[in-house]
């Protein structure tokens, strides 16, 4: 345990005490009209209103999207889960880029048809974007709280004793999913509180501040000694924040995970012609919202010079050419490393903690890693500025740092999730039959152990190779990282190299996700062979 | 097993750092004095031709480069100023009012390179020295070029005009220094454009990527990088509107707080050779020495009054601020 609140102290404690004292040195009141002061105050006002606009929308979103995967009789539900799988992975960064290109002035749409949306950049463009990316994480957590808390037994008994489909679902399957759309509603909401890609590039060009690009443009931007100090107060507002949202959804979800009794799928609640317009509905979302946008970005960067259209003739591949120069290719390293280390350490973490869980002595310490998680990645990384800035400044180490605080519960939930799933009972039949310890280990725990790693491993692996809140915050001489290159294209206004470099940045994804997919399929082989 | 994960953590962090701090100052530790870190805000092109052509000359010297615009170097310098000491050795501007700023604060090391009197007079001081000059043009969608830069304030380019941000890109804080001081201009120019509808964006760039996307007419930016997308198909026309094209040096400085002053000035006095002139040419920039030529044809040209506007230069950008806002 000691180890474990060692490494979270010096990870999360040292630099959030720092930050706080750093923000009231010059006295609560001074600290609060930096935060509500002129810009800052339009900024957290602009934050906590788009944040409620895009959970409210993205959870209904989810929660419908969930219904039709785990509840009806669409076609092809596989094909949709693992659609909005892909889209949980793609980066913010990346959707924000492609949608500008989509529907934005001189985006494709406006091409093809004349019609474009000016309203993109500015606060519609950051609440439709933010919902769109925001939609299948709430449906990540909605489907699987279906899919293991609400018993399709109950449904069918309530429609046996003769309730109709839409009873049976106002009654029975949505009083039971309440705790899974409580739980989305609080992770999406603190994931839009502290969300920057998309409002750096939709809302800054707008003139339309939030608290994340705010302090980024505060600390990147300004040489005013004053934008440092207000960037402190607003980075402790952040945290307090997404912490007062989330600490209770925390204690909200732990209650009562029931195990599953029947492994059978949902009773359907709808009749096959609704169902075929869900399944239209659903993959109508993710055309317009991700594969768009994504054409869009691919024939951009494919487009020999800006203005000309995007057909056959005007192909060229000189823009992938010219962005992937060395620095691209440093860059490409410096993610590469900082995303394999952060998630090797984070794993070993995860491991730790969730041991120590096991114990019974590690449940305060998982929710408190959680609670990390909710912890702004613009707050963190002047956090840790703050506390280790003298020797670190402008190293990878800064935000390696950084890196580990941020997705330590990323890693701790599926390793805490695998464990559980280790039955005592083989490990002491192996026992019982002769095995030594360690040949009880590797023959018992690993394989059902190993895929799991292997998954949380990747799943770290993925957020940390289009991380950009931190590393835009912390990187310096020649320690750019991938989305750093991006941004900084973007805000330099190079839409060839922006586009290209996104495309590299979404094939890398898609390989990890693609290794990601069969990690997780190796682990449920294996748990259903047992 | 607790304590052999937290070695273990501990090694991987360690190989972080030592990975990390190799990467960032790689040989900056005395013996090796060849490296120089360089903060730029020229494009990645321009960048790596110079560097480029260093290398050739200096096989041994290395170079680093951190790039970014002329507003965010700003931030960064300062940011390392607060903490203590500027890391960077070598800055490069692309527009000597930024640079004046930090002569100003005395932030910068006199010097004089060894091929000092190629620089023209106008684009010298004790501490900073023009590399090349630059245009600031304007581009335009085909058959609306302006004749006069007041043209953009009238009704044929009503709510269609871009223009980049000073406080963003150095070459725009330069052309407002020109047109705070130029006669029938003064900030009044930037109040005429804001009523007539002109919209700031960020980087002279992004100005060639709105028009040429048609989401504005015309729009304020910088010659190489107009004559770049056109020769690369972008339908985009460039003119020099009278009085004329606004004629900016890009200057080299070292930095006072440097710890490699000798390598610092070998690869900034470098910049002055013909190789990196040439380098320069081949990137459209127009060297700052007579004998190599540009390699693009000469546009009318204004030349700005730098000491007059230098005087100026604390005021411009509040005043700019309070029309265009922050």
């Amino acid at each position: 345990v000691t180890a474990v609140s060692v490494c979270l102290l010096l990870l999360v404690g040292v630099p959030l005490g720092t930050l706080f004292s750093a923000a009231f040195e010059q006295g609560a009141g001074d600290a609060w009209s930096a935060v509500s002061g002129d810009g800052s105050g339009r900024a957290l006002l602009n934050t906590v209103w788009t944040s409620f606009a895009v959970s409210a929308l993205a959870v209904a979103g989810g929660t419908t999207a969930a219904f039709i995967t785990e509840r009806s009789r669409a076609p092809g539900r596989r094909w949709m889960r693992g659609a909005m799988l892909a889209a949980l992975f793609s980066a913010p960064l990346v959707s924000a880029v492609g949608w500008t290109r989509a529907y934005g002035r001189g985006g494709l749409l406006d091409e093809a048809t004349g019609v474009s949306w000016d309203g993109l950049f500015g606060p519609g463009g950051v609440v439709v974007v933010g919902v769109c990316g925001a939609v299948p994480l709430a449906y990540a957590v909605v489907a699987a709280s279906l899919a293991s808390r609400v018993e399709p037994d109950t449904e069918r008994a309530a429609r046996a004793s003769g309730a109709t489909p839409a009873q049976a679902l106002r009654t029975v399957t949505l009083p039971l999913a309440r705790p899974g759309v409580a739980a989305a509603a609080a992770l999406v909401f603190v994931s839009a509180v502290n969300a920057f890609e998309v409002p750096a590039v939709l809302g800054i060009p707008a003139g339309f501040p939030t608290m994340t690009t705010r302090l980024y443009q505060n600390l990147t931007l300004s040489a005013d000694p004053a934008a440092f100090t207000s960037a402190v107060a607003l980075a402790a507002a952040l945290v307090v924040l997404s912490v007062l949202v989330v600490g209770p959804a925390d204690a909200l979800t732990g209650v009562g995970s029931a195990p599953r009794t029947a492994a059978t799928s949902g009773s359907a609640t709808t009749d096959a012609r609704s169902s075929w317009w869900l399944a239209a509905g659903l993959w109508g979302f993710v055309a317009l919202a991700f594969a768009v946008p994504l054409v869009a970005l691919v024939l951009m960067a494919l487009t020999r010079a800006i203005g000309l259209p995007p057909v056959p003739a005007n192909w060229t591949l000189d823009n992938f050419a010219l962005a992937f120069n060395q620095h691209a290719y440093a860059a490409l390293r410096n993610s590469l490393l900082l995303a394999g280390v952060a998630a090797t350490v984070v794993l070993l973490l995860g491991v730790l903690t969730a041991v120590l869980g096991r114990r019974g002595a590690g449940r305060p310490l998982g929710t408190l890693v959680t609670l990390t998680f909710a912890v702004s990645g613009s707050a963190l990384a002047v956090a840790i500025l703050l506390a280790y800035g003298g020797r670190l400044r402008d190293t990878l180490t800064i935000i390696l740092v950084a890196y580990l605080a941020k997705f330590w519960a990323l890693g701790h939930h599926p390793v805490a999730g695998a464990l559980e799933r280790v039955p005592d009972d083989l490990v002491r039949a192996a026992r019982v039959n002769g095995a030594s310890p360690l040949v009880a280990a590797r023959s018992v725990v690993a394989p059902i152990l190993g895929p799991a790693l292997a998954a949380g491993w990747l799943l770290v692996f993925l957020f940390a190779i289009h991380e950009l809140t931190i590393s835009s915050l912390l990187y310096g001489p020649g320690n750019e990282t991938l989305a750093v290159v991006i941004l900084n294209q973007q805000q330099l206004g190079d839409v060839a190299a922006t586009s290209a470099l996104s495309v590299l940045l979404s094939l890398l994804i898609a390989f990890g996700a693609a290794l990601l997919v069969m990690a997780r399929r190796a682990a449920r082989t294996l748990g259903a062979a047992r | 097993m607790v304590g052999w994960v937290a070695a273990q953590v501990a090694l991987l962090l360690s190989a972080c750092a030592g990975a990390s701090s190799g990467a960032a100052t790689g040989g900056s530790g005395g013996s090796s004095g060849t490296t120089v870190l360089l903060y730029t805000s020229y494009s990645q092109p321009e960048v790596d031709g110079l560097v480029g052509a260093y290398r050739a000359a200096h096989p041994e010297a290395k170079v680093e480069i951190f790039r970014a615009p002329t507003g965010q170097l700003n931030a960064r310098v300062a940011a390392e100023k607060r903490g203590g000491k500027v890391r960077g050795d070598v800055l490069l501007l692309s527009d000597p009012l930024s640079m004046q700023q930090y002569a100003a604060q005395g932030m910068l090391r006199r010097w004089s390179p060894a091929e000092a009197s190629f620089v023209p007079p106008e684009a010298r001081s004790d501490t900073f020295w023009g590399v090349a000059f630059l245009d600031v043009v304007v581009v335009n969608q085909p058959g609306l070029t302006p004749l006069s830069w007041q043209d953009l304030t009238g009704p044929r380019y009503r709510d269609a005009v871009a223009l980049p941000d000073p406080g963003f890109a150095g070459s725009a804080f330069g052309a407002l220094g020109f047109f705070a001081q130029a006669p029938g201009y003064g900030v009044d120019y930037y109040k005429r454009l804001k009523s007539n509808g002109a919209v700031q964006v960020q980087s002279p760039t992004e100005v060639i990527t709105g028009v040429a996307e048609k989401r504005f007419k015309a729009g304020m930016t910088l010659d190489f990088l107009a004559r770049a997308a056109i020769a690369k198909g972008s339908p985009l026309q460039m003119s020099a509107p009278a009085p004329g094209a606004v004629r900016l040096y890009a200057p080299v400085a070292v930095f006072g707080d440097t710890s490699r002053p000798t390598a610092a000035e070998a690869f900034a006095g470098f910049l002055l050779t013909e190789p990196a002139q040439q380098a320069l040419a081949e990137q459209r920039r127009h060297p700052i020495r007579a004998d190599v030529p540009a390699k693009t044809p000469a546009l009318k040209e204004v030349a700005p009054d730098w000491p007059l506007i230098f005087q100026r230069r604390g005021e411009l950008l509040a005043d700019y601020r309070a029309v265009f806002g922050g």
